[in-house]
């Protein structure tokens, strides 16, 4: 089974992820951020809906969930085309108003909640009974993290130290002798 | 100039997402992948005389691009830029993608195969064609060529030290572990690529060693099948990719050749096998091993940096034997920054705070011994219909229990190691302060979603054995049943996992089989 085929067949089958891919149309997706350049692997819509999954998930002062998002579409041209596919899908499903109604009770899509809310939300799929919920919250959670870790203008206001630049020559006659250690400040062999 | 700088410019690196046209090549032997397995079968080769080319879906990228940022490297070095995940997403797999495959990240722990290890295949997997006598001396070599040294407890990081010593305050057994890295500057960087080339992995090693015995290194090349005809393999076709190894050029390579290797690795060399339709017995794929890994958190008063020093430079293999249970071993995790955020658990004000406790943190972590038991049948590779592999885990009861036990076991190490509190990375973590809080950790959701379960170590999938039945290839060759000039020279070939980490398990095995190929391809 792949991951397309267990994402139909893991919630309540494919009527439901149909539906949620759509959205429900008195509801749209609320756009709250503008792509600054052209997207890759998300659609429009799974660009909204993860800028403000993002907000909710880094909670770093300014984090800018545009950035997040951009950053989460870089990384996702890296997957095969059935694992895009199924992230667009999965992104779809968290946002829907229909898979909310039914599991949650919740009338609106995801970007249209409070902050409150979609902390509830996230809460609620991570704590799910349901193994593609966790797994899909699990997903959804380490894309805007690493997306946003992986930044080095990220690590600074984290208390994370940036490692000691090597800045070459790339010689490898030269690499490791004790003298070019100490000249890189690394530490020399124990 | 060195030697290493003048690979990248050497004419016998080809860089396919530079060709202008479609790539005809010809070799004695074409070797496909170019990390433990293919690199050692390369050099070995080359240097007997033979012509040989590799072929790698990965781009070279040498010590000027490791910049030790996750953002720049993971694309370059990790397959899927390290976001593979085993289908039902329950396993996250960290898998190497470059010249010099998972050679060039891993954390540099080497061990040889367990002599029972060795033994049990031969007792139960029908892996009658060598012992372990007949791997030692090319353990020895490949310990000579890589550097593989046991380092002192004196240089463990204090992420690594904390282990040793919780596992002795345990009375547990504990060791310092050996390393394939000459004149260490501790940059802690192993995981993206050594900066400074102290880590003796395939692409300053081996792969040079072969170049300069002739052999040519086609890099940013998928090998998509292999023709078969008439019973014997006539050629490769490989799609060449972009300067980002990523998106196929529309230009394409074939590679002919008298004998092929696939090295590829578990996961990739299977799904090359079943791209070709080579899988008569069924047994392409099965029994993919991942050695699961769960881990601990543990926090303390003072400094533990754990993005400094080696990653890894202690284990304990106490609990690697349960008898009927699955086994588990302990070893130490470094701290990249993307990583650390993906491993530790939760979403907004809470992982912001531990994230920027990390400094204080070590992170500690149980591999799982997979294939020992009927209980732990591995997983599957099958492809997905664009031809990329995809490899179904979901992890077993048995291997549920064994996190438990070593859950347990990681927090008691810990907390006897000086640890003021103790976190699962469950979701919502657990969190313990006393030994008696290990208890807790019976209460837990030990389930596939509930705790972020990850993978370093990808094993088996093509098994040798000497039943044609149940295994891929014959283990007095690794050459496969059926298709006389096709061999596997990789960790596909284990019918089992290793119980330590794999890589020089690998070297010593391909530099063995490689050395018996050289004598028959020269014949």
């Amino acid at each position: 089974m792949n991951r397309r085929t267990f994402l139909r067949r893991g919630l309540l089958g494919g009527a439901v992820l149909l539906l949620g891919g759509g959205g429900l149309a008195l509801y749209p997706t609320r756009d709250t951020v503008v792509a600054t350049r052209a997207l890759q692997v998300l659609t429009p819509r799974s660009f909204q809906v993860l800028a403000a999954i993002a907000r909710r998930v880094v909670a770093v002062p300014d984090v800018d969930p545009a950035a997040v998002a951009h950053a989460a579409d870089d990384s996702l041209t890296r997957l095969p085309p059935e694992a895009q596919a199924d992230v667009n899908a999965l992104i779809g499903l968290f946002e829907t108003a229909l898979g909310g109604l039914v599991l949650d009770g919740r009338l609106r899509p995801f970007t249209r909640l409070g902050p409150d809310e979609q902390d509830h939300v996230l809460a609620r799929w991570r704590d799910s009974g349901l193994a593609l919920r966790r797994t899909g919250y699990q997903v959804l959670r380490k894309l805007c993290l690493v997306a946003h870790y992986a930044q080095p203008a990220s690590w600074a206001s984290a208390h994370y130290p940036a490692p000691t630049p090597i800045s070459g020559p790339y010689d490898d006659s030269k690499m490791g002798t004790p003298e070019w250690n100490l000249a890189q400040g690394l530490e020399g062999p124990p | 100039m060195s030697k290493l700088s003048l690979l990248r410019a050497s004419p016998n690196l080809i860089d396919g997402s530079k060709a202008a046209s479609d790539l005809e090549l010809s070799a004695d032997v074409c070797v496909v992948g170019s990390g433990a397995g293919g690199a050692v079968t390369a050099a070995v080769l080359a240097q007997a005389g033979l012509s040989v080319i590799v072929v790698e879906e990965g781009g070279y990228h040498d010590a000027s691009e490791f910049t030790m940022r996750e953002l720049e490297v993971m694309p370059k070095l990790y397959q899927e830029a390290g976001q593979r995940t085993t289908a039902d997403l329950g396993m996250s797999i960290l898998q190497g993608r470059a010249v010099g495959g998972t050679t060039v990240v891993n954390w540099t722990t080497s061990f040889r195969t367990p002599e029972d290890v060795v033994d049990r295949w031969a007792k139960k997997h029908h892996v009658g064609g060598f012992k372990y006598a007949d791997l030692v001396p090319h353990y020895e070599a490949m310990e000579a060529r890589l550097g593989i040294h046991q380092v002192s407890v004196e240089s463990m990081n204090a992420n690594n030290r904390k282990l040793f010593e919780g596992c002795k305050a345990m009375g547990w057994h504990a060791e310092p572990l050996r390393r394939n890295v000459v004149a260490c500057a501790q940059t802690g960087q192993c995981g993206l690529g050594c900066p400074v080339n102290a880590k003796r992995s395939m692409l300053v090693t081996m792969i040079p060693d072969a170049m300069d015995a002739g052999a040519r290194v086609l890099h940013r090349a998928r090998v998509d099948k292999l023709e078969v005809q008439a019973g014997q393999v006539k050629a490769a076709y490989a799609t060449l990719l972009d300067a980002e190894a990523r998106g196929a050029t529309g230009r394409r390579a074939k590679i002919s050749a008298r004998r092929f290797v696939l090295s590829g690795g578990a996961i990739n060399t299977p799904a090359v096998l079943l791209r070709s339709a080579i899988n008569e017995n069924k047994r392409v794929g099965v029994r993919t091993f991942l050695h699961p890994v769960i881990a601990s958190v543990a926090e303390y008063d003072e400094p533990i940096d754990p993005y400094a020093g080696a990653p890894q430079s202690a284990a304990s293999h106490h609990f690697a034997n349960r008898g009927d249970q699955v086994g588990v071993f302990f070893e130490a995790a470094p701290s990249y920054p993307a990583l650390t955020a993906a491993v530790l658990p939760g979403f907004g004000e809470a992982h912001r705070k531990l994230f920027e406790s990390v400094g204080r943190m070590a992170l500690h972590v149980a591999l799982t011994v997979d294939g020992f038991h009927d209980s732990s049948p591995g997983g599957v590779v099958k492809l997905r219909p664009s031809g990329a592999p995809l490899l179904d885990y979901p992890i077993p009861p048995a291997h549920w229990e064994a996190f438990r036990f070593a859950q347990k076991r990681l927090a008691e190490l810990q907390l006897a190691s000086g640890a003021k509190a103790v976190l699962t990375i469950h979701e919502p973590p657990c969190k313990m302060t006393r030994a008696k809080d290990v208890e807790l950790i019976d209460t837990l959701r030990w389930e596939t979603g509930a705790v972020a379960v990850f993978t370093a170590h990808q094993m088996g999938g093509a098994a040798m054995g000497d039943d044609a039945e149940t295994s891929v290839v014959r283990s007095e060759d690794l050459r496969h049943h059926s298709i006389h000039n096709l061999y596997v020279i990789d960790g596909s070939v284990f019918p089992t996992s290793l119980g330590v980490n794999p890589q020089e398990s690998i070297y010593g095995l391909a530099h063995l089989m490689a050395n018996r190929l050289a004598t028959v391809a020269k014949g």
